[in-house]
């Protein structure tokens, strides 16, 4: 079984950089085993897509256009990412998920489960720097990905002591 | 004063635009683009250290981002006059090419074909006429009758199912769709196997850069790619196979399949062969180094001015001092503060919003001008260069698309017919081909240099006290992109990116001079004022991507419909 862990978002842009923190946050924390892949994919828009290929399922990390408070999560499965036809959004990235997913649907091997992250931005701007409900989100996020590939039947394990993340973009 | 429409979004991926036209008697009269989201990279660079410049560019835009990691090291390298070894060189360039086919694969079939293709009319195909139309084009192995068959179920089990998914919300059915039901059968089958190929040639980029999107292999002075035949870790003779037998399989599918594709479905709209020319200066910079300084090109460069082939004069290094000397941005019309048209060394990016106003500012995209004319970039005018400075791939290929398209519209084309909408597309495979050609050829040349001995991959960068300015171009799968850099004693000062969809997407300027978007629609006819595919055609047609040319911030107009587009 493979598993595709992908972290999404634009690390210059404010809150738009939670999906990639969230993956530094648990490559930090975290060992996959054999056939989880773990990765800040940035923005890739359609270019998602061969990302997607060949594996049974899917966890995306991502900033979520949704009623509530920075920092709030949210989780979708595939049927409500698929539900609507694709809708223009806050973030310059949006088609790539759901349009790549489709495109998968149409050629006949989409993964079987997918499980979106979301979590409500405060601050989408040109400027490096996450603020603070996302970054205490982070953990939280990082927890519910782990709960999926627990639930899928690979584990990770704690890495002892944790490394500590590599927020690169935030470095002078 | 004729109907205002407005059609916001235009991109299907990336990035925010807007376009404003005026339609009279089924005609556009009059056209306004708008960026409509603020881009801040410059200011988040300024202070850097030069070397980690690239890492940051190429997250400008998640689509396009080896092309803003090449343009910047380039920049920083050329700052320091510095020459990069010859492997760095060859290294860098099997990333731009396979780069390169993959964007114009995925731009043709995911990002475009759906303006031209009428996926509902497949339905009512007869497979075996679909392959037989599809076997006249090429011996291509995908064009069996099974296949049509196969895809036709799918797309009947899709449809049947309640949903058309990928493909909700395309103009099915409109008046401007032209196709037989079993060219868009074919079209649909070449559509699911370029997901494919895209995917592969996209191996390459991500072996060489150790990950794609976003590649890690690179420095300023050179590569980060060990070479050691001997190791399995570093790059070897296996891994340089396996990037061979990938060019290979995929140089089959762009010349046997998108390249077809194109002339043929071109020769059923030999209309857009005569929409959409709109500004006819053109400009595309050599790319593809033979040598460590950038002094001789794979590919050639240079400008063409009002259509007239005879007015090309080439750009022939990387520190090209025509190039250098007649790039400027104007904001007369954007939404900065100021109204000047000044070098991109000396910019300063001071944001100031105002209402959309089309007689004053209206868009956040600065507009570029070359010796102070608007000037389109991208595969058209990269072709045409080509053909001016006489490179045979380039010949090649061109006559080869025209040749089949002109037998299948039973009239002869010529370039004249290329500054058009249709011929943005047609220039675009054919780049496509002269891509992968080259890709083959810079393989070669990499494997020739190890074989030599030669294992040099970096030279390291000294950055001297003081000022120093520099400039690193790149012909990007949607055309030139530029980074100016000024670094004072080792920190950046300033930094500015021209970008592709800057050139072509840019407003008017101080001399009311309109961009390539807008002149390009003049004249477009409008079958359905209420949906204006002809509009998404030539828009389409540039390839834009907006993302790097402006960010995050929207702005509503006073519009009287607001058309979604997929």
């Amino acid at each position: 079984m493979t598993v595709a862990v992908v972290g999404l978002g634009n690390v210059l842009e404010g809150d738009d950089a939670f999906g990639p923190w969230v993956i530094q946050w648990l490559m930090a924390h975290w060992e996959f085993g054999e056939g989880v892949s773990v990765e800040d994919l940035g923005t890739p828009g359609l270019d998602l897509h061969p990302f997607l290929v060949g594996h049974e399922h899917l966890v995306v990390v991502d900033t979520v256009r949704s009623q509530g408070a920075p920092g709030e999560l949210r989780l979708y499965r595939k049927a409500e990412i698929l539900k609507h036809a694709p809708q223009p959004r806050l973030s310059p990235h949006d088609p790539g998920l759901k349009e790549s997913l489709m495109a998968l649907e149409f050629r006949g091997d989409p993964p079987r489960e997918v499980l979106l992250v979301g979590a409500i931005p405060g601050t989408v701007d040109h400027l490096i720097g996450m603020t603070e409900p996302l970054r205490a989100a982070v953990p939280l996020a990082a927890a519910e990905v782990v709960k999926e590939l627990e639930r899928l039947g690979c584990p990770p394990s704690r890495r002892e002591p944790p490394g500590e993340p590599d927020i690169w973009w935030e470095r002078r | 004063m004729g109907q205002r429409i407005t059609v916001d979004p235009i991109t299907r991926i990336e990035g925010h635009l807007r376009i404003d036209v005026e339609v009279d008697g089924g005609r556009i009269t009059n056209a306004w683009s708008t960026g409509t989201m603020w881009r801040g990279i410059e200011v988040i660079l300024k202070g850097r250290d030069p070397r980690d410049a690239w890492v940051f560019t190429q997250r400008f835009c998640g689509v396009c981002t080896t092309v803003h990691a090449i343009a910047s090291v380039r920049a920083v390298e050329h700052a320091l006059k510095m020459e990069i070894p010859l492997n760095a060189q060859f290294i860098r360039n099997l990333i731009i090419a396979a780069h390169a086919v993959h964007d114009h694969i995925v731009h043709f079939y995911q990002l475009s074909a759906l303006d031209w293709v009428d996926v509902v009319s497949a339905l009512k195909a007869d497979p075996a006429g679909a392959a037989k139309i599809a076997q006249s084009l090429s011996d291509w192995p995908g064009n069996s009758v099974q296949e049509m068959q196969a895809v036709k179920d799918k797309l009947a089990g899709f449809v049947a199912g309640g949903q058309l998914g990928i493909f909700t919300n395309g103009y099915w059915g409109h008046p401007a769709m032209k196709l037989p039901p079993e060219v868009n059968l074919l079209a649909v089958a070449h559509y699911l196997q370029a997901l494919e190929y895209q995917r592969k040639v996209n191996q390459i980029v991500t072996l060489l850069g150790s990950k794609t999107p976003n590649i890690q292999n690179l420095a300023v002075g050179g590569v980060a790619n060990a070479i050691n035949l001997d190791s399995s870790s570093t790059l070897n003779m296996e891994k340089l196979y396996f990037i061979k037998d990938i060019l290979d399989e995929v140089g089959s599918f762009v010349k046997n399949v998108y390249l077809r594709d194109v002339a043929a479905i071109g020769s059923m709209y030999p209309a857009w062969l005569g929409y959409g020319a709109g500004v006819t200066n053109y400009l595309a910079v050599p790319d593809l180094p033979l040598d460590g300084k950038g002094t001789q090109f794979d590919l050639p460069g240079g400008t063409i001015m009002g259509g007239e082939m005879s007015s090309f004069k080439p750009i022939t290094s990387f520190d090209d001092p025509y190039f250098q000397e007649n790039v400027t941005e104007s904001i007369a019309r954007s939404w900065y503060d100021g109204d000047w048209n000044r070098h991109p060394w000396e910019e300063d990016t001071v944001p100031k919003h105002t209402e959309w106003t089309p007689e004053a500012k209206y868009s956040w995209v600065k507009a570029p001008r070359f010796g102070g004319k608007p000037t389109q970039v991208g595969p058209l005018a990269a072709v045409l260069v080509g053909v001016a400075a006489g490179h045979e791939p380039t010949k090649k290929y061109l006559t080869e698309a025209v040749g089949l398209a002109s037998k299948l519209a039973g009239t002869q084309l010529g370039v004249q017919h290329l500054h058009s909408t249709l011929g943005r597309h047609l220039c675009r495979a054919v780049r496509c081909a002269v891509m992968f050609d080259t890709a083959v050829h810079q393989w070669e040349l990499l494997v020739g240099n190890i074989a030599k001995g030669d294992l040099a991959i970096f030279n390291p960068p000294v950055f001297p006290k003081g000022e120093q300015r520099g400039f690193g171009f790149h012909e990007a799968p949607r055309g030139t992109l530029s980074h100016w850099i000024v670094i004072e004693n080792g920190r950046i000062k300033n930094y500015q990116a021209v970008v592709p969809s800057t050139w072509n997407a840019g407003p008017r300027d101080e001399k009311d001079q309109r961009g390539p978007y807008e002149a390009s629609l003049i004249g477009n006819p409008i079958a359905d004022p209420k949906l204006p595919l002809e509009v998404l055609r030539t828009i389409h047609s540039f390839d834009p991507c907006l993302a790097c040319a402006v960010h995050t911030i929207d702005v509503e107009g006073n519009e009287i419909g607001r058309i979604k587009v997929l």
